[in-house]
């Protein structure tokens, strides 16, 4: 079975990096295969780099707010595509309840604060496994 | 028995005795207010025992930062501080393309020179010190036009601004422009201030932020020291007198949960400081050896969990400040692990930095730790290490080689990653987090309002193609080209025609984008927008 390959990278002018490279790091030391998209990207950069890579799944790390905006820009974009790719969010500014909003808006998981940087790769192995 | 360590993994003995403190006073002590500053850099008394009392703001328009600013003073608040939101500090327009979601959200908004005025609108521009977390030479624009146009001698107008072109790119705040560029408008700014506004701290020297992403606290002066030992002598190269610029030199540090070990590098710091400044570059003016150390407690301490617990570690960590006798205390607020600080957070930190100066006596005499074997022992050891740290990086090569390399970006990631493996495995300990945890339903203290949100600041963006419609078009574009044939001639200060470019209603993003094109590199980094015909 091929590695996993996952898009990590972080939304509009979100500055901080340090959940991305940390969660990038985290996801290739279990063997996956990390596309990392670094910083400053829109929704249809994102969804370029997630054809043109071929990956299962799409990670953003959110330390702004920005996230709630394009969240609905990417979801749409990838359904205009025809696009069943996972979208995975973690992030320091994601809270119990956003969290929880979040799965009604097409979000296949997220991770606030309170999640350990080291439970993500195999959460996001199992997600993976049960959409077939 | 663990071994004991301080944050930075300096091993610790169980106790201290006096054959652990070298040295006589003279020579590694000495007063305070005197060479070579360990004990503060302001003779006992001279200060009243007290620090200027602010705390970071800034959020959404230059008009509802500027309330923020009035709420805390209004509150007893003796100082400003205020940061950029995410535009901002990438030095991009509000009206930027990929900027929309982010205004305000995480500071000001600011971009021309209308939105300078209204910041400083209603602030007693002689007798308030400023601070500003900005991209450096807008905000000395900013703030050197305004005064001029409400009739204040720039020369009377007090505060500081961070110059960060080692590691802006690394760490936070990418500005896209190249280090060269970078250099030079750090070094252009400096001296534009020292001669326009002497009592301004024009060279504040940020390793707060350096350093927040996990930088212990041996790391973080280490790098602080290097990239100011690289603009002096970029200034000294351009025949700058130090003695001219070195008396405004500030650093701004960090304050992590290790409380003697921050007080430790503080005292280390301002003994490093002034031998290097006498010794290595030829200081006399004693106001050029004794360096204005300002600090913020540190974010990356505080957690989302139990956020009231932010409160205690806000306290602690202002109360160590207090301890190691710094210039200024900003507290990051109990909700920042969420979001800018809440009107309710900002007056509980400033509340708290009221009651440790009020209530605790603990200002009352200078250096008060002073000549405990244990602190004596800690500074020494830290100094010998940021020392041998400065050394090191300087003999790998040249800094801005190393910089443009890389070489400081893998060593924040490296921190980043060490950080989260101690906070992982437990080795440091954070209540609520990897001890006494709780679950989360039961977790509501204070909650509520560290997790409530606001909407970008989306009006800005009519706002400012209204002003730029409004503008002189020629006078812009004939400041704009001018800026563009100084920045591309590599010699010259950026800053005169950086300046008249602001007067004339050119905004920061235009500024830069020609600078950039000065430089060879895009217009607008993130390949949005064309550059103005």
């Amino acid at each position: 079975m091929r590695p996993l390959r996952i898009l990590i990278g972080t939304l509009g002018l979100d500055q901080h990096e340090v959940g991305a490279i940390a969660v990038a790091r985290q996801l290739r030391d279990a063997g996956m295969e990390v596309v990392y998209l670094g910083r400053f990207n829109l929704p249809p950069a994102i969804v370029k780099a997630a054809v043109d890579e071929a990956v299962d799944v799409i990670g953003l790390s959110c330390h702004s707010w920005e996230y709630l905006y394009y969240l609905d820009e990417l979801t749409g974009l990838l359904r205009a595509r025809g696009l069943d790719i996972p979208i995975v969010l973690g992030g320091s500014v994601i809270t119990g309840a956003d969290a929880r909003a979040l799965a009604a808006r097409g979000v296949a998981a997220a991770f606030g604060p309170t999640t350990g940087v080291e439970e993500i790769p195999e959460a996001i192995r199992r997600l993976v496994v049960a959409r077939g | 028995m663990s071994e004991r360590l301080t944050q930075s993994e300096i091993p610790l003995k169980p106790v201290y005795t006096p054959a652990d403190v070298a040295g006589d006073y003279a020579s590694r002590l000495g007063d305070p207010g005197a060479y070579p500053y360990t004990r503060g850099r302001r003779p006992a008394g001279g200060d009243g025992g007290g620090w200027i009392q602010h705390e970071l703001s800034g959020e959404g328009s230059a008009a509802r930062s500027s309330e923020q600013f009035r709420y805390l003073i209004a509150h007893g608040a003796t100082g400003v501080d205020v940061i950029g939101d995410t535009p901002t500090m990438a030095w991009l327009d509000p009206d930027h393309p990929a900027a929309r979601h982010a205004i305000g959200t995480q500071g000001v908004s600011v971009c021309h020179l209308g939105d300078y005025r209204e910041l400083y609108a209603g602030l007693p521009l002689e007798t308030i010190t400023v601070s500003h977390s900005l991209p450096a030479p807008f905000a000395i624009a900013g703030l050197y036009l305004t005064a001029r146009e409400r009739g204040v001698d720039p020369a009377r107008v007090r505060g500081s601004t961070i110059q960060v072109p080692f590691y802006c790119e690394d760490c936070s705040y990418a500005s896209h422009m190249p280090f060269a560029l970078r250099l030079r408008l750090a070094a252009d700014s400096i001296e534009f201030a020292a001669r326009e506004m002497p009592k301004f701290h024009a060279f504040l020297e940020d390793t707060y932020y350096i350093s927040d992403g996990g930088l212990d606290a041996v790391e973080e002066m280490a790098l602080g020291f290097v990239e100011i030992r690289y603009i002096v002598r970029e200034l000294l190269r351009r025949g700058v007198p130090i003695d001219s610029f070195a008396p405004r030199i500030a650093i701004l540090v960090n304050c992590r949960m290790d409380c003697f070990e921050e007080i430790a590098k503080i005292r280390a710091t301002r003994r490093i400081f002034a031998r290097m400044m006498r010794d290595e570059f030829g200081a006399r003016d004693p106001r050029s050896l004794a360096v204005n150390v300002t600090s913020h407690t540190s974010g990356l301490t505080l957690t989302a969990q139990q956020p009231v617990n932010n409160i205690v570690r806000g306290a602690v960590q202002a109360l160590t400040l207090a301890l190691a006798g710094v210039q200024a205390i900003e507290i990051s607020a109990f909700d920042e692990a969420f979001r800018t600080p809440s009107p309710e957070a900002h007056l509980i930190a400033l509340r708290t930095q009221q009651t440790i100066q009020l209530e605790t006596n603990v200002s009352q005499v200078a250096d008060p730790l002073g000549g405990s074997y244990y602190v004596e022992a800690l500074t020494d050891e830290i100094e010998r290490r940021i020392t041998e740290l400065v050394a090191r990086i300087e003999t790998k090569g040249d800094p801005a080689a190393l910089c443009d390399g890389g070489w400081f970006r893998t060593l924040f990631q490296n921190a980043m990653e060490r950080y989260a493996r101690q906070v992982r495995d437990g080795r440091l300990r954070k209540v609520g987090v990897n001890v006494h945890r709780m679950a989360e339903e039961d977790d509501t203290l204070l909650r509520g309002v560290a997790e409530r949100k606001f909407e970008p600041c989306r009006e800005r963006v009519e706002e400012l193609g209204a002003m730029r419609r409004a503008r002189d078009a020629a006078r812009v574009r004939a400041a704009l080209v001018e800026v563009r044939r100084v920045a591309a001639a590599k010699t010259g200060s950026l800053m005169a025609p950086l300046v008249a470019a602001f007067a004339a209603g050119a905004t920061m993003g235009e500024i830069t984008g020609v600078m950039r094109m000065g430089y060879g590199v895009p217009y607008d980094p993130l390949g949005h927008l064309e550059a103005p015909a």
